[in-house]
């Protein structure tokens, strides 16, 4: 199956519906949580050890914390959400045929 | 999961990022036994899925822990296979680094090493042992036991650095307490996709093909 067939496949157009979907349940989840104060064990661990203030980022981007710069965060999540997914896609799909092709 | 610059001491760093280095490349050599230019849609939609669903912070009202979200590697283990697995989580972990600050680039090594390598060999290990029993079973558990050996990873790598003050012991109990219940979200995940695929397309598993040798 080409990779056209396999889009114009219902399966195929099923799972990018699917993604789109978890896009946009994105900032709802975020909400969510944000109200029942976000915290992972990996912060606990840091508080708890002294560490918190150690985190000390080497590079910046404009997306940090999944926000673009202009939006609220809802759509900020969601348009990290979206363009996030579209680039692991890409990089894959081109991943995956050059493997292919090497062997 | 995603540790930030600053927590790990910069040789620990190093050592991992090696390590991730060296894997990552025996992965995309013995990816290709398998891999077939058709697959690489269901490889760039699975590494697609995990990154959306790992967007998606569950609000659980758990102390210590009050959020989980899904990592996915025992499922990319799982669909894909353990080597094209831990190419996909890489990609993953690599764009939300590069892209979005999350995780950070001295230790981009040390967090492909716990959920793009160690999640996704450990989940795929224990699927295929636990399948001939029960394969949704072994999905959950896959899942479950996946997160928290990554955790571990992780706790192991903090622990042992100066900014934790070398509480490995403090941080263990932090990180494999916390991802223990946290790991069941993972499992129940895992087997519920793991579950859907299988009723759609049983075609796509590796084991509906053959093994895949780790």
């Amino acid at each position: 199956m080409s990779i056209r067939e396999y889009w114009t496949h219902p399966w195929g157009r099923r799972v990018l519906l699917v993604l789109v979907v978890l896009a946009l349940l994105a900032p709802v989840f975020g909400a969510a949580s944000e109200r029942v104060g976000y915290t992972e064990p990996l912060e606990v661990a840091a508080e708890e050890t002294g560490a918190s203030g150690s985190a000390d980022p080497v590079t910046s981007t404009p997306l940090a914390e999944y926000s673009v710069p202009g939006l609220p965060a809802p759509l900020g999540t969601l348009a990290s959400a979206l363009l996030g997914s579209a680039i692991v896609l890409v990089s894959m799909l081109a991943l995956s045929r050059l493997l292919a092709r090497g062997q | 999961m995603h540790i930030p610059d600053g927590y790990v001491d910069l040789p620990i760093a190093a050592v991992f990022a090696i390590i991730a280095g060296v894997t990552l490349a025996i992965a995309a050599r013995r990816s290709g036994d398998r891999l077939e230019g058709s697959q690489a849609p269901l490889v760039g939609v699975t590494a697609a899925g995990i990154f959306a669903a790992q967007m998606l912070n569950w609000p659980l009202p758990i102390p210590g822990g009050t959020s989980a979200h899904f990592v996915g590697g025992a499922f990319a283990g799982i669909v894909l296979g353990p080597h094209l697995g831990v190419l996909a989580m890489s990609a993953v972990v690599v764009v939300q680094a590069l892209l979005f600050g999350d995780g950070g680039l001295t230790v981009l090594g040390a967090n492909v090493f716990n959920m793009a390598i160690v999640e996704v060999y450990v989940g795929y290990a224990i699927f295929r042992i636990g399948r001939r029993w029960n394969d949704v079973g072994a999905a959950f558990v896959a899942g479950w036991v996946a997160a928290g050996a990554g955790a571990i990873g992780v706790a192991v790598q903090l622990g042992v650095s100066s900014a934790f003050n070398y509480e490995l012991l403090t941080v263990l109990v932090i990180m494999g307490g916390g991802h223990a219940v946290l790991g069941v979200v993972e499992g129940v995940i895992t087997a519920i996709v793991y579950q859907a695929v299988i009723r759609s397309r049983p075609d796509i598993l590796p084991s509906a093909t053959r093994e895949v040798a780790v």
